[in-house]
């Protein structure tokens, strides 16, 4: 017997229909898809394209909607069943098909010990232990007594793994399962999957909208968009020579250490060609476009002149240290997050400062952006006449206030400062439609919306056009991309230093991914449990970084 | 967990003190001249001022209160000025009947609550509307579903009684609470005769904490089955029900317990409504009569009991909450 004749999953013209107020909203469009036992199938594509959509199909989570409306057949094992009727799922899901999912936070009941919910599965206290071994738990008997928020993200996915696993299912799904982790466990958590699914010879079918974790780990890969898969084919295949323009794109927008830092990243997007051509000798969009595309297009064309008089650095930490205190009336706790802290910004200077969760690197932004104070040490801002300080948060969308228009949120920004309130009407106008061509946005179009009526990427541009209306003294962003689609991610980078150059901003640029930074930054700080261990110029980032934590995120960054 | 359980019950110890002085003070300057009122208006001066002697009400503050604690401490509560008889008595013939009123209306609210909360998921049309019933049901003040409730049982149907605890005398049991003493002594017609008489007064008081409970909980109940954790459930072959009960219901409680504690507190004010309405012979009925009568040592000692009912179960709310929920013991 083959591997093609009984595959663990096959999938035969399987549509998928949410049913809206405003009609049919097709996620899935006849979708044909073949997972051999031991084969490791990647399902990518953007928010949208119905990945995630199509791994709940396969394990009947659908059947129960009453919203979604099926079609077509999905065989677990040559079982064959309908994705939209409960009917013989009850032996199939949790059985013969398992999953891993995004958030093991929000996965595992907060209440329950990793042993209840483990033993649950595995019926047998010693099988679970012996599960949490086969995951790379040390201490399993400790952690089978404790609570999922005493675990780190690492450990609960490791046992989320176990729970799926411990069933020895025919198929396992794997939805993001890095996606909510620091990057330096990510490299682990895929090498302890693909082990395992080695061992228990399950196929597995991988969704992810990360290209770079997509070609680590898969045999094959599908490329989704709308709904219908546009290619598929070998992993090194599709990634190297895509055949379809759609994945010749998202394979463009894909961020590596080798990316060509001095140029726009990713294929020429007609929105930031339109906010470059101000002030170029040629300012055509079709000649932009082309020179973008030869790869001739350098930032240096649009850099503004130097300032005669050398200003002051636009941000300068001096040893700053800051703790915070836990705990009630009786028996409180102090953790310093931050010591010591020496951390300056040259005026036009852009810096990266990368660390994992929990490392200081926020309580540093906040600090810059004076949301917090800190303990100890000097914080100096050249404040520029009154422009200030700007903040361009991780999640756009819940920093705009849903129902004012855009207009509205602009001119609030140009009234609260010294350059903005000294302008006549026509002059604020002005310069909030000039601000939005710089981030891309056409002014007629969303001036009089909602913050709340855009889409995600269209709000982080807004987040964007409202710190640079005026031109901050420092302009402070948050992980801007890490909640962004690979191609939106590119444009907001590439507007990022386009508005740089064009307006010499001084930038701090908090992140975890390496490949971001490297193309935001001239120089990259990488902080670990509250202290700055290296400095390195972004240029050669792979030779230069040294330290054990830097390295770790170096590896995190798949080729 | 025990840890945590120690540290809420020390905090509870200071609240209690300082609930003690907020109470001392208010029955000192409340208002009110219990000696006048205790004497009568015609009493002489001489007399008032002896009296006053008596009760140490020219000693400082500070000596006042070192007093009112060291005898509240000994269990001696004075003596109540509105019925000449100490309140430490009329406490243990009232109490009972109080007990016997909230910890019915507590388990009323709990069974309103639960059963509610499965009608309020209901969808479509029908759940609209008695969601809508149920709102106006729950904003309507305790003495009026009491007003509604003597109307309707009483003076309608003639099903139940609308006075007093019993139609027979006091129980000769010990607990003092009727229902279980009728149980206690294997005289069940007094103990069904008792229940009957607390029916109307204690669902008055709980309709409208039930409600909350109901929202709270069938709130919490949706998210908590729509959650990922509950799609994790169903993914490793969970039934809906196992789902439910396993992840939904213990999730949920957590909240609804919360505001179980908050409502507690509303049940203990209606509770001094309700007993009025009902002729119900317990602390309310005392409270209303020595607040009419400037009787200061009982009303101060009225407030610190009810005030001590709430921090307690409120207290007790608090490590449920963190017997169920890991994170609780955390902050």
């Amino acid at each position: 017997m083959t591997r093609t004749d009984r595959p663990a999953l096959r999938v035969d013209g399987l549509t998928v229909r949410y049913l809206t107020k405003g009609g049919p909203v097709v996620a899935a469009a006849d979708v044909d898809l073949r997972v051999a036992p031991g084969q490791c199938l990647g399902l990518v594509g953007e928010s949208g394209s119905g990945k995630s959509t199509l791994g709940l199909a396969v394990q009947g989570l659908l059947t129960r909607e009453e919203q979604v409306a099926t079609e077509g057949v999905v065989a677990i094992a040559d079982r064959e069943l309908d994705p939209g009727d409960e009917r013989g799922w009850g032996q199939v899901r949790g059985h013969l098909v398992t999953t891993v999912f995004q958030d093991p936070m929000a996965s595992l009941d907060p209440t329950m010990t990793v042993g209840r919910m483990l033993t649950w599965v595995t019926r047998d206290k010693q099988e679970s232990l012996r599960w949490l071994e086969e995951v790379e738990i040390r201490e399993p008997k400790v952690v089978l007594r404790s609570y999922p928020h005493q675990l780190s993200g690492g450990m609960r996915q490791r046992v989320m793994i176990a729970m799926a696993l411990a069933r020895r299912p025919a198929v396992l799904v794997a939805d993001e399962p890095t996606t909510a982790l620091d990057v330096s466990v990510q490299a682990q958590i895929l090498s302890l999957l693909r082990r395992e699914q080695d061992r228990l010879g399950c196929g597995l079918l991988f969704v992810t909208h990360d290209l770079g974790v997509a070609r680590t780990m898969c045999d094959d890969v599908a490329v989704m968009r709308h709904g219908r898969i546009v290619e598929r084919g070998p992993s090194a295949q599709v990634f190297d020579a895509p055949q379809d323009e759609y994945s010749r794109r998202l394979v463009a927008s894909r961020l590596t250490l080798d990316t060509d830092r001095a140029r726009p990243v990713g294929p020429p997007e007609p929105t930031v060609v339109a906010s470059m051509s101000e002030g170029l000798a040629q300012p055509e969009p079709e000649s932009l476009t082309r020179r973008w595309s030869a790869g001739e297009l350098t930032w240096a064309s649009f850099a503004a002149p130097e300032p005669e008089r050398r200003r002051p650095p636009a941000l300068e930490l001096v040893a700053v240290t800051k703790s915070f205190r836990t705990g009630g009336l009786l028996g409180s706790r102090e953790k310093q997050v931050l010591h010591g802290i020496d951390l300056t910004v040259e005026p036009r200077q852009s810096v990266a400062l990368v660390g994992e969760s929990g490392s200081g690197k926020s309580t540093i932004l906040r600090i810059a952006a004076g949301l917090e104070q800190a303990d100890g040490g000097d914080v100096v801002i050249d404040d520029r006449g009154g422009a200030g300080v700007q903040v361009v948060p991780q999640d756009a969308g819940a920093s705009l206030t849903p129902w004012r228009t855009v207009e509205q949120l602009l001119l609030e920004r140009l009234g609260n400062t010294p350059e903005g309130t000294g302008l006549t009407d026509a002059e604020r106008s002005a310069r909030i439609r000039l601000a939005l061509e710089r981030v891309a946005l056409d002014p007629d179009q969303v001036l009089r919306r909602k913050a709340g009526q855009l889409s995600g990427g269209q709000r982080q541009r807004v987040a964007i056009a409202r710190a640079v209306v005026v031109p901050p003294a420092l302009l402070l962003c948050d992980e801007p991309t890490s909640a962004l689609d690979v191609s939106v991610a590119c444009t907001v980078l590439n507007l990022l230093n386009l508005l740089r150059q064009q307006l010499g901003l001084s930038i701090l640029f908090v992140t975890h991914d390496l490949a971001a930074a490297r193309v935001i930054a001239d120089r990259v700080d990488v902080i670990s449990d509250g202290r700055i261990v290296e400095r390195v110029d972004a240029g050669d980032l792979s030779d230069s970084m040294t330290s054990a934590y830097g390295r770790r995120l170096l590896d995190a960054v798949l080729p | 967990m025990l840890r945590f359980a120690v540290r809420r019950l020390g905090s509870l110890v200071l609240v209690l003190l300082c609930l003690s002085i907020l109470v001392f003070v208010l029955s000192r300057y409340g208002g009110g001249d219990p000696v006048r009122s205790y004497l009568g208006n015609n009493a002489s001066a001489s007399a008032v001022a002896a009296m006053r002697e008596k009760l140490g009400l020219d000693d400082p503050m500070p000596v006042q209160f070192w007093d009112y604690v060291s005898r509240l401490l000994h269990g001696d509560l004075g003596m109540s000025l509105s019925t000449r008889r100490p309140v430490r008595a009329e406490l243990a013939d009232r109490l009972p009947a109080t007990l016997e009123l909230a910890i019915a209306t507590l388990l009323f609210s709990v069974v309103i609550g639960v059963v509610l909360a499965r009608v309020y998921a209901l969808p479509g049309c029908f759940g609209g509307i008695v969601r809508f019933t149920l709102l106006g049901a729950a904003s309507a003040p305790a003495f009026l579903v009491a007003t509604a409730g003597v109307l309707i049982f009483f003076v309608q149907l003639g099903w139940l009684p609308v006075s007093g605890r019993t139609s027979y005398g006091p129980s000769e049991g010990l607990s003092g609470i009727y229902v279980l003493d009728g149980l206690l002594t294997g005289n069940l017609a007094y103990s069904w005769d008792a229940l009957q008489h607390l029916l109307l007064p204690a669902f008055a008081a709980s309709l409208g904490p039930g409600v909350a409970l109901a929202r709270v909980l069938a709130d919490g109940l949706s998210t908590s089955i729509g959650s990922a954790y509950a799609r994790t459930a169903r993914s490793l072959g969970e039934s809906e029900r196992s789902v439910l009960r396993r992840h939904g219901l213990r999730n949920a409680a957590s909240p609804a317990l919360s505001m179980l504690g908050v409502q507690f507190g509303m049940m203990l004010s209606s509770l001094v409504v309700v007993e009025q309405i009902f002729s119900w012979n317990g602390l309310g009925q005392y409270l209303v009569m020595a607040i009419d009568r400037a009787d200061t040592n009982a009303v101060a000692t009225i407030s610190l009991l009810l005030g001590a009912f709430y921090v307690v179960i409120n207290a007790l709310v608090d490590i449920a909450l963190a017997a169920i929920d890991p994170r609780v013991r955390l902050s």
